[in-house]
């Protein structure tokens, strides 16, 4: 157990609201669309409605199109519609709406700022961070990210200007290098998800997977059998 | 820390490197820098950040990130500036504390009380005259509509929009405690000269 893991241990014991320590992060990380118009959260609140109540994730709100103001907004009502169920929410990049919404945490892009100059913001959020490649992973965890998503690990439309696949062989090499919880992204399936896992992936982060409306229960109770059984 | 006499606030330019610029606007004499830059990556604005407020904390001149809170308070700027599409102030000041300055840009009366009770230190107010810097969709204020700004709070009101040398005087004549460029610095064959005239002319208002 390193230093920091202990240091939030005995945080989460001294503080009322129930922190995750890292090794119990959720398995499954759900990245919105990035086609919200506004602030009412359409398309993510109605994939939030789907999620089963007892389905531990994470709910990444990633809407780089919309103003502060309009991201503040839709923050405080993604917040209130996780009340109800397991669902940790983080919103991307930025950490002060984060805080002023009172979200669990925040994701960080692969080129945003640093994890580590974070901290008089951070008290007891959640700092994940992207990343492409086995240097920027090690660079993150040094500088104290709680959580990296890694990929593109398959090929996936909306990561493709990230460059060709990453591959399960990268994963595994991030997976082992860092001390922190790793989500594989990119073309992630129900039946690929395990091949995630046995790579050393903590579990799976996805986009594209939940565009599916009709059958996203479905996608999302298969996940949650393959991650969590 | 705001200046009580008219000052020169340069608000960098998103086309052109802004630490290069606020050397040459430092140089010229500007009070106050506004780092204003929409599609830079946090790690970049964070770098650019901490290089302009070394700069400025030579020059004794203010930093200022514009919409970034998460930045500012990263490279420990002296505050942010906010649009109206930003963080709500209120929400800004509980995450800056009391000893950061926050301004923020209003265009009506009503937007100033606002921002002033949500606890800005001064408010910025424009486009005075007519501007090529941003898309605006409304006609300038015309430097006259500074005056029920200035009536309707207590903080320094600064103005913005289409300001240059020649016309720099006018809202300074109309009350305002400071002035706001781009372009006039930026773009300016010289914009070190071009800060210095701005800085000059400011002062002959204040000795008047």
């Amino acid at each position: 157990m390193t230093m920091k893991t202990i240091q939030i241990a005995a945080e989460s014991h001294t503080d009322a609201a129930v922190e995750p320590s890292r090794a119990s992060l959720p398995r499954l990380c759900i990245v919105s669309s990035g086609r919200e118009p506004d602030s009412s959260g359409t398309m993510l609140l109605a994939l939030m409605e789907r999620l089963p109540a007892t389905l531990s994730c994470i709910v990444q709100i990633r809407e780089k199109q919309l103003a502060a103001a309009s991201l503040l907004n839709l923050s405080r009502r993604v917040k209130a519609m996780g009340e109800a169920s397991r669902a940790l929410i983080v919103l991307n990049e930025r950490i002060d709406i984060a805080a002023a919404a009172g979200l669990a945490g925040v994701h960080l892009p692969e080129s945003g700022c640093p994890p580590d100059k974070l901290t008089p913001l951070r008290h007891n959020m959640l700092i994940g961070k992207s990343s492409h490649s086995l240097e920027s992973a090690l660079d993150a965890d040094m500088r104290g990210a709680d959580y990296l998503i890694f990929g593109p690990v398959f090929d996936t439309p909306s990561k493709r200007r990230y460059g060709s696949p990453q591959g399960l062989d990268k994963l595994e090499a991030v997976c082992h290098a860092v001390g922190v919880p790793v989500f594989a992204i990119g073309g992630i399936t129900t039946e690929n998800a395990q091949r995630c896992l046995s790579a050393g992936a903590h579990g799976v982060a996805a986009l594209s997977l939940f565009n599916d409306n009709v059958n996203v229960s479905g996608i999302l109770s298969n996940l949650e059998q393959v991650l969590y059984r | 820390m705001i200046p009580n006499h008219p000052f020169l606030c340069f608000v960098t330019d998103e086309i052109l490197h802004p630490v290069e610029q606020v050397h040459r606007a430092l140089g010229g004499g500007a009070a106050m820098i506004q780092l204003r830059h929409k599609s830079a990556s946090g790690e970049q604005l964070y770098r650019w950040s901490i290089e302009i407020r070394d700069i400025c904390r030579e020059r004794h001149a203010i930093f200022m990130v514009n919409d970034r809170v998460d930045i500012a308070i990263a490279a420990d700027a002296d505050g942010v500036h906010l649009g109206q599409q930003d963080l709500p102030a209120a929400e800004a000041r509980k995450l800056l504390g009391s000893s950061k300055i926050l301004g923020v840009s209003v265009s009506s009366p009503q937007e100033a009380v606002d921002a002033e009770n949500e606890s800005a230190d001064y408010v910025g107010f424009g486009h005075i005259f007519p501007t090529s810097s941003k898309e605006k969709h409304t006609v300038p204020t015309g430097p006259e509509a500074i005056g029920s700004i200035i009536q309707a709070v207590r903080i320094p009101v600064i103005a913005i929009g289409g300001i240059n040398p020649e016309n720099a005087h006018l809202p300074i004549a109309a009350g305002a405690s400071g002035i706001a460029v781009i372009t006039a610095i930026s773009r300016a064959e010289d914009p070190e000269a071009a800060a210095g005239k701005l800085v000059s002319l400011l002062e002959l208002n204040r000795l008047r």
